[in-house]
């Protein structure tokens, strides 16, 4: 019972979510990866590595607000993260001309 | 002594077996981040339905002046090229309807500052035509021999050192730079102004212009598409893995 107990709370480690929700991520299963993120962010709030991942894994399902958000908490958390900062850059160029303005609208017919 | 016999080989497997794992999940904690490939979408620039008319109007050729002088210039026609591949590629991508332009219509400057502000012919060739929406703007199309000095590695067959020399490379290079302005066929406003460059060098002095340019075209295709509709764009991030 009590290995059980053990074992239980071993899965519910950030890091399990972490390892786990990467392997899935890795498969282009982005949904459940971001859900292994989020569950990882719950026990570990302050855990920049969780933010990053599920700021990937938004951005893959297309929520590009949430995902600024999660980077910049990543960043927030751990400034010195080559890759954290990688990643942060390449989606703030993105997301730059993803928000440009488009000028006025065509009128319709 | 052959039951202790057998338990060893069992030990030594389980061993055996533990180092692997251990050996594996050192090497998976040292990686510790994995590159990930992401398809992101690319809104249109354009806030359209996706349905609608559209006129090809002229577009200005910034590199007239020089047709004269440049002998590999005259043999593009660079005008009839564009509109042809801006043509096939909106019919083939889009769900816009290409409306005629009847061939009479003429640019009412080459200035590409006041073609933006011709509100006035603008709306009028969108009522002429019943386009919604018109496309025009300039081309700057460029054929350079790049050919020179390139400094090059040489390893001796004698001494086997490596050493530094200078060779002649001919190369060519293909410059295209479009500006596109996009008009309301209604008011005759500007609503959307961008600019695309692309540079290709191919080796050789005598490269094919027509190529060339195509080279160009088809390199910038995703971003001239992306004006109408959404497209994929690939991205590269990483993930911890633990």
């Amino acid at each position: 019972m009590a290995a059980g107990c053990s074992s239980y709370s071993r899965t519910e480690k950030a890091q399990t979510q972490i390892s786990f929700g990467s392997s899935v991520a890795r498969r282009g299963l982005w949904r459940e990866a971001a859900f292994r993120f989020q569950k990882a962010i719950e026990k570990e709030p302050n855990n920049a590595r969780a933010h990053n991942n599920l700021a990937v894994a938004l951005e893959a399902e297309g929520e590009f607000a949430r995902a600024l958000a999660e980077y910049k908490r990543a960043l927030e958390l751990d400034p010195k993260d080559t890759y954290i900062r990688r990643n942060y850059a390449r989606f703030a160029e993105f997301y730059t001309s993803y928000t440009r303005t488009t000028g006025k609208a065509t009128g319709g017919s | 002594m052959a039951r202790s016999t057998k338990l060893g080989v069992r030990g030594v497997g389980r061993v055996v077996a533990l180092i692997l794992v251990s050996m594996l999940s050192a090497l998976s904690a040292s990686a510790g981040v994995a590159q990930v490939k992401l398809k992101l979408p690319l809104k249109p620039r354009l806030p359209l339905r996706g349905n609608e008319r559209i006129a090809l109007a002229p577009f200005v050729i910034a590199t007239e002046a020089e047709k004269a002088r440049d002998k590999r210039l005259q043999n593009v026609d660079l005008q009839a090229e564009f509109q042809r591949f801006l043509k096939k590629q909106i019919e083939k991508k889009t769900k816009l309807e290409i409306v005629p332009v009847p061939p009479e219509v003429k640019l009412p400057t080459q200035n590409l500052t006041e073609l933006g502000r011709s509100t006035e012919f603008w709306r009028a060739l969108g009522a002429q035509t019943g386009a919604e929406i018109i496309v025009s703007g300039s081309l700057e199309f460029r054929v350079e021999d790049r050919s020179g000095y390139k400094t090059e590695e040489y390893v001796s067959p004698i001494d086997s050192r490596t050493y530094y020399r200078q060779v002649y490379v001919e190369q060519t290079g293909f410059l295209f730079d479009i500006v596109f302005m996009v008009f309301d066929g209604h008011s005759g406003e500007k609503i959307l102004q961008d600019e695309f460059k692309d540079f290709r060098q191919t080796g050789g002095r005598r490269a094919d212009e027509l190529q060339g340019l195509f080279e160009n075209l088809f390199s910038l295709e995703n971003q001239i598409l992306n004006l109408f509709v959404a497209r994929d764009r690939e991205a590269e991030r990483y993930i911890f893995t633990d």
